[in-house]
């Protein structure tokens, strides 16, 4: 499996070299992407210099800190969104019949995937890093990484259970995007301003708080406004990942059995 | 100018009801996209309502201005971000725009009504997510007045969007693919249109610069008439500017349009 996979990212690599002009276009659509978000935020936070108490310089790190676990998901797991279309054609049912893990099939699926974004995130994150002030210590250093791919396994687990559903429902294509659309959007301020009860959901249902806010509560040492948790349940984040992943892949089971299971 | 259809409305009507049933038989995306919409009602509430709430209100957009804004601005991109043009790459796509420009029709008008039938769809989603969103937040309703001057400043941005749109795709006939371009065009736009947030917030020489943009003739203007901050005064200034922009467009697509199909044709279809 392992030679499989390093097999996959050898034509991911070749791809790459082949189709150059390919790779500065999507480069240039993962720019525009993040830098629309970010302007938006510096404008705003330019009229409005304080949120709940974030200021503009730890708004900017709590984005590039989702940023890293979001484009770190895109890089790795990002082809599960092309499983509706596959269900819709018929072309899943020959990763049933391979004898490798259905998930990692449709994950090796070549598709052109360059890990541009997970570039921007590194830069970007640096940068945050520099301008926010935050103490980088070998804590630090050793947990970044760490929390940005248990924010990959969240999200990932996320886009895996919407793609389960594709099992039972033929277009989810909308409630994907309204999905990817809404964790971005919600992400992107610290839950405090939210009620209870959506801070209760983001923390624990659809654990996204997990991404970013309490990992940048705990670096920036700031008290959590909205639920009151101790910071340092920021340093959860990797075991979320895993638990939050677990449960997703456990349904995508369910939806594999099911699937074969009715024939169609 | 985009042809007038020689014959008669009819087979336009029939374009557009077909576009409307086609988009309406997926039920399921239909109810995401409301209930989608009602999260995004009650995140802008949530977060205008914390800003507001630290800082000193900017002048003339006080609270209730600016939720009406950004509610009234979700309201519209129900109708503003279907893209009506998404047909003609459909068509170039798989050869089919051949036949079309073949048929008695104006292939221009029948990709707009195509467009405004799947927006019709839309349109009407307007009326219950309105219903949900006066759940969650209070909107302004200004005097009848100002509110017709919306709807008719609304109606010209569609056009220019819909033109906007009409170029972009019009660029497959030599390219073929647009996607990525379209999408990257639609992000700057959301941004520069006054769609997330209120060009007036936009400080100094940048803020001007974006107001005379052709993005804020399809958002900002009506949404500003809306809220006030463009007095009665400046409305004759505002709508005058949001026609040259529809002019300019309109005669962009027309020579892009010309140009394509004469493209077409000397590549043999």
């Amino acid at each position: 499996m392992l030679a499989t996979y390093g097999q996959y990212w050898r034509i991911n690599v070749l791809t790459f070299l082949e189709y150059r002009a390919n790779f500065i276009m999507w480069f240039g659509f993962t720019i525009v992407y993040h830098f629309t978000a970010l302007a938006a935020l510096f404008v705003t936070m330019h009229q409005f210099p304080t949120m709940n108490g974030w200021d503009v310089r730890q708004m900017f790190f709590l984005y590039a800190m989702w940023m890293a676990g979001h484009e770190l998901h895109n890089a790795f797991f990002f082809n599960v969104v092309s499983v509706p279309e596959y269900v819709r054609e018929g072309r899943f049912d020959r990763f049933l019949v391979r004898p490798l893990d259905s998930l990692f099939q449709v994950l090796t699926v070549p598709s052109q995937q360059f890990p541009d974004g997970l570039i921007l995130a590194t830069i970007t994150f640096c940068v945050a890093t520099a301008v926010v002030g935050v103490k980088v210590d070998l804590l630090y250093v050793a947990m970044v990484p760490l929390i940005a791919i248990g924010g990959a396994l969240i999200d990932f687990g996320i886009s895996l259970f919407v793609a389960a559903l594709s099992f039972w429902f033929v277009r989810v294509d909308t409630l994907r995007w309204v999905v990817m659309s809404l964790e971005q959007e919600f992400t992107r301020y610290p839950i405090s301003i939210y009620q209870r009860g959506v801070q209760f959901v983001l923390a624990f249902i659809l654990p996204f708080a997990f991404m970013n806010y309490f990992p940048a509560t705990y670096f920036l040492q700031k008290t959590d406004q909205g639920l009151h948790l101790n910071p340092v349940v920021g340093l959860l984040t990797p075991l979320v990942g895993l638990a939050w992943f677990a449960v997703s892949y456990a349904v995508w089971r369910v939806g594999v059995n099911h699937y074969q299971g009715t024939g169609s | 100018m985009i042809a007038l259809p020689r014959y008669n409305l009819e087979p336009y009507v029939e374009f557009a009801k077909k576009a409307f049933a086609r988009e309406a038989t997926y039920r399921m995306e239909v109810f995401t996209e409301v209930g989608s919409l009602v999260l995004r009602i009650y995140l802008l509430r949530a977060v205008w309502t914390a800003l507001y709430a630290q800082n000193a209100a900017p002048m003339n957009l006080p609270l209730h201005s600016m939720i009406t804004y950004a509610t009234i601005a979700l309201l519209m991109s129900l109708i503003l971000e279907v893209d009506g043009t998404r047909l003609i790459r459909e068509r170039l796509r798989d050869g089919s725009i051949a036949t079309d420009l073949m048929k008695p029709i104006s292939v221009p008008f029948y990709f707009f009504s195509d467009g405004f039938g799947n927006t019709a769809l839309h349109a009407a989603l307007v009326i219950p997510s309105l219903l949900f969103a006066l759940l969650l937040v209070h909107i302004d309703v200004p005097s009848p007045a100002t509110l017709a001057v919306f709807f008719l400043s609304f109606a010209i941005g569609y056009f220019v969007n819909f033109l906007v749109n009409f170029t972009m795709n019009a660029v497959a006939f030599w390219t073929l693919e647009t996607f990525a371009l379209q999408i990257i065009v639609r992000w700057i736009s959301d941004l520069l249109s006054g769609q997330i947030i209120p060009l007036v917030f936009v400080p100094g020489n940048i803020g001007r610069i974006v107001l005379a943009l052709p993005f804020a003739a399809i958002y900002s203007t009506p949404l500003l008439i809306y809220v006030g901050v463009i007095p009665p005064g400046g409305w004759l200034a505002a709508l005058g500017f949001q026609v040259l922009w529809l002019v300019v467009f309109a005669a962009a697509a027309a020579a892009i349009w010309r140009a394509a199909s004469r493209h077409i044709v000397i590549q043999g279809g």
